[in-house]
């Protein structure tokens, strides 16, 4: 009795684990096939044309295109980079494009962990993960993403970022889009459209 | 003894919760190597250049003297330590956003 028992357990334990396994599987799969576990509050990024009258710019490399909404103009940026950014009175950003060719030791599975080292270590005196996603379409790859809030360590100004490294067929990038924390909340549909119609190559 | 429900019902909370841990292991783990430094930039005259007010501090790699010990001839200075960035900051390097106090910019600092 008590072995039939003990037999019954097993088996039910046994059917259990298979469609735990199962369950897992799925969803995994699902979750792949949809772009990626976006984490909780990360905003649908999906990838489209700009609209007409953005300009764009175009790395010098070639490996990707930014474009971005004509009330932002080009900026100083790093030789190998674009930057494009409305500034405000005084010269303060409002709003802060930038695409970049991929330099580190970034990849796609570790891209937030990596971006929110580096702030700290370089121009931040503090960062914070928000949210962040992986497997997300852009137009000609695919990107892993973050958005992050850090305060700089000149002048103490709050930023809000998505950061976004994305691989194409030949190379990858990354794209930045910050604002100013205080007005985040206004500048984000602007620029997530401008990560959206972000292209690689 | 008999095998009896609750210790299915342990085991079925085990596997959930294994489960779920994998499922949520992503992209926030395993910090990456730490980069080498570099940055190399060609600032455009014909473009814009952000607030003066965004470069007012220095705040990077300060190097103090040490005091030198007491002997007839004092030491050489030790060789100064190795610097995390090489671009000086507030306004000192490639003038981009990040060297002044702006949004950072997306490159890997290598």
């Amino acid at each position: 009795m008590s072995t039939l028992s003990s037999h019954r357990g097993r088996l039910l334990l046994a059917a259990i684990l298979a469609a735990v396994a199962v369950a897992v599987a799925v969803t995994a799969t699902a979750a792949a096939l949809a772009g990626g576990p976006a984490r909780p509050g990360f905003p649908a990024l999906r990838p489209a044309v700009a609209p007409a009258g953005w300009p764009r710019a175009t790395l010098p490399g070639g490996a990707a295109v930014l474009a971005f909404p004509p009330t932002l103009q080009r900026v100083i940026s790093d030789a190998d980079a674009v930057s494009a950014a409305r500034l405000g009175p005084g010269g303060s950003y409002q709003l802060y494009l930038n695409a970049t060719p991929r330099q580190g030791a970034e990849n796609l599975a570790h891209w937030a962990a990596f971006r929110l080292r580096l702030l700290r270590s370089d121009d931040a005196a503090s960062a914070r993960l928000l949210t962040a996603a992986g497997g997300i379409r852009f137009r000609g790859g695919t990107g892993s993403c973050v958005i992050d809030s850090y305060i700089t360590r000149i002048g103490g100004h709050h930023f809000t970022e998505i950061a976004c490294l994305v691989r194409g067929r030949t190379s990858a990038s990354v794209i930045v889009a910050a604002a100013p924390t205080a007005r985040w909340a206004l500048a984000r549909p602007l620029l997530l459209r401008a990560v959206a119609a972000y292209q690689v190559r | 003894m008999s095998f009896t429900f609750p210790r299915s019902a342990a085991g079925l909370a085990l596997l959930t919760a294994l489960a779920a841990g994998c499922g949520t292991a992503a992209a926030a783990h395993s910090p990456a190597a730490a980069p080498a430094m570099h940055h190399s930039a060609t600032p455009d005259p014909a473009l814009p250049s952000p607030s003066p007010a965004m470069t007012p501090h220095h705040h990077h790699h300060h190097h103090h003297a040490h005091p030198a010990a007491v002997a007839p001839a004092p030491p050489p200075p030790p060789p100064a330590a190795p610097t995390m960035n090489p671009i000086p900051q507030g306004n000192g390097g490639d003038q981009d956003a990040d060297n002044n106090g702006g949004p950072s910019d997306g490159d890997g600092s290598i």
